[in-house]
């Protein structure tokens, strides 16, 4: 049986003045699904992810989420269902411990005391700042500050976590925390949407892909699929990443699927290759 | 010829701070592209605002040892006279753009340095050309996308004609295509005009392309230098540090671990692998 929908966008139109930004968008997100956005700067990625939780609403077209279309419902009544972390974690904190930061949200959902309590320290847990949580968010690393935005939203416990570039500004090793964080959450059961220009990511990570361009969706599949079509990633000015260019550019009858990973590569290439030197 | 030399460089931001920079001994020739990365809080932007004089002329701390621009100290120098050999480009283009559109942006830094009209035309007009943004030259800056704005900070600069460019994550808020065409802009300001380009960024599949030399900073000190090929060689270190290595890299490294000129990019990675199936 197919998951349920948690998102289904309808025929969704939105511009900024006279500028339009999205161009009859349609497409529906089930639960358990981890999806990427990927597009260049102004194809509209932020715009179409801020209609996931009310943030804008719709000029034309529905946007539907738990169930309820979002142009009746409050901000703070979708952010049950939809968790959002910004590309600037600086944008979203405001309170001088890690620890009130956490619980901002969680206690505008009328739990007693003992459950928020439990709640944020499940969530400071879930991101590893358990014990930072008496710190100065200030005082933490731009990496840090985008997990105490992320275990704010994962204290609300929603369906869907929806992450804006998660990984930008970060170096190599945070990056990869904070992907291999929300993959775990992924595992335990939440949708995740995230948006990204890191195609490396995109392959490691994601499921399913969506390609925007010009406010109008070019490609929406699985990742297989969508790296060996990079014809449409060219249109949308993306690049695969250098290992399926690798992959792509090889031509030997033993590699058919594309390589989406090092790890990959390395599995199909290292019985081709034999155990003898190369060089 | 040096641009630079670097002496036993340290800085703190105050007597009861960390220190940032510790014992930092580095030369940089004339035309170099330096590429510089590490994981965040490494020392990076601290160090490139002791190459462009931010520090000490606008930030404080306690600075040991020297930095020599054209073998004068920049302690020494007026920042005015720095900032005619330097040019910097920082994270966040939308806080270095002053002006409603892309020609006054470029002139307000020219004015400064009181040049003539007819000069002040000419550069406008080179530096535009250079970063491949002529036809930009009327827009409005709030209308251009993240990789135009930076373009136009890096042409700001450009205008200036400055020995040296000192860039600071410039492509961190850009798409890979906006990300390239930057790097494009600065490859050939560095091989047609030999202006030496000194850049820090977390791209690191981009600085195995264009620079000529890599330094991975970790706690305040230079831990690997040499060209890409030799850093990205290095790859148990680079684990450890957090660097990210480049895919055709580092697939190059686990086939083979002595391999003597690692590939970096996907053709060289392509002809490497062909030659061994």
């Amino acid at each position: 049986m197919k998951a349920h929908s948690v998102i289904k966008v309808e025929d969704l139109v939105y511009s900024y003045g006279d500028h339009r930004v999205l161009k009859n968008v349609n497409l529906t997100v089930h639960a358990g699904e981890f999806v990427a956005i990927i597009g260049e700067n102004g194809a509209g990625k932020s715009t179409l992810t801020r209609h996931f939780n009310g943030l804008l609403k719709p000029l034309s077209g529905r946007v539907v989420v738990g169930g309820e279309e979002t142009k009746h419902c409050k901000v703070s009544q979708l952010a049950r269902h939809v968790g959002y972390v910004f590309q600037n974690p600086d944008h979203q904190l405001f309170h001088n411990t890690v620890e009130k930061e956490v619980a901002f949200g969680v206690k505008n959902l009328g739990l007693s005391t003992q459950t928020i309590q439990d709640r944020v320290a499940e969530a400071l847990q879930a991101v590893g700042l358990d014990e930072y949580r008496d710190s100065y968010p200030y005082d933490l690393s731009k990496g840090q500050r985008q997990r105490v935005a992320l275990a704010a939203v994962l204290a609300m416990r929603p369906e869907v976590i929806v992450l804006d570039e998660p990984t930008t500004g970060q170096d190599y090793r945070e990056m990869m925390q904070i992907m291999e964080m929300i993959q775990v959450l992924n595992q335990k059961g939440h949708t995740i949407i995230f948006i990204t220009h890191d195609m490396a990511l995109v392959a490691e990570f994601a499921k399913r892909v969506i390609v925007l361009c010009e406010g109008k969706i070019l490609q929406d599949d699985s990742v297989e699929a969508v790296f060996t079509c990079p014809d449409f990633l060219k249109q949308s000015f993306l690049e695969l990443p250098s290992i399926t260019q690798l992959g792509n550019g090889l031509s030997h009858p033993e590699i058919s699927a594309p390589f989406l990973t090092v790890d990959e590569a390395y599995n199909t290439l290292k019985p081709l290759l034999g155990g003898e030197a190369i060089d | 010829m040096n641009v630079y030399e670097i002496e036993n460089l340290s800085f703190r931001y105050g007597p009861s701070k960390a220190g940032v920079l510790a014992g930092i001994d580095l030369s940089i020739e004339k035309g170099e592209f330096i590429g510089i990365t590490g994981p965040t809080g490494a020392g990076k932007s601290t160090f490139l605002k002791c190459l462009n004089g931010i520090i000490p002329h606008f930030q404080g701390g306690i600075l040991e040892g020297n930095v020599l621009l054209n073998h004068n100290s920049i302690m020494e120098k007026r920042m005015i006279d720095i900032a005619h050999c330097v040019g910097s480009v920082f994270d966040d283009p939308e806080s270095q753009i002053v002006s409603l559109d892309v020609e006054q942006e470029l002139v307000f830094a020219l004015e400064n340095i009181g040049l003539d009209q007819q000069t002040m035309e000419e550069r406008v007009t080179e530096a535009l050309q250079m970063t491949g943004i002529s036809h930009l030259r009327h827009s409005k800056t709030a209308a251009l996308s993240g990789g135009q704005k930076q373009r136009v900070a890096i042409a700001a600069s450009l205008a200036l004609k400055p020995q040296v460019l000192v860039l600071d994550e410039p492509t961190s808020e850009l798409d890979p295509s906006g990300t390239k065409a930057v790097f494009e802009v600065l490859n050939q300001l560095n091989r047609e005009l030999g202006m030496t380009i000194i850049v820090a960024t977390q791209k690191t599949d981009f600085l195995a392309r264009y620079a000529s030399r890599i330094l991975i900073f970790n706690q305040g000190k230079i831990v690997l230098e040499g060209k890409p090929q030799a850093v990205f060689a290095q790859q148990e270190m680079l684990k450890c540090l957090g660097v990210r290595v480049p895919q055709v890299a580092e697939l190059a490294y686990r086939l083979q671990k002595n391999v003597r000129e690692i590939p970096l990019t996907v053709a060289e990675g392509l002809n490497y692998i062909q030659r061994c199936l």
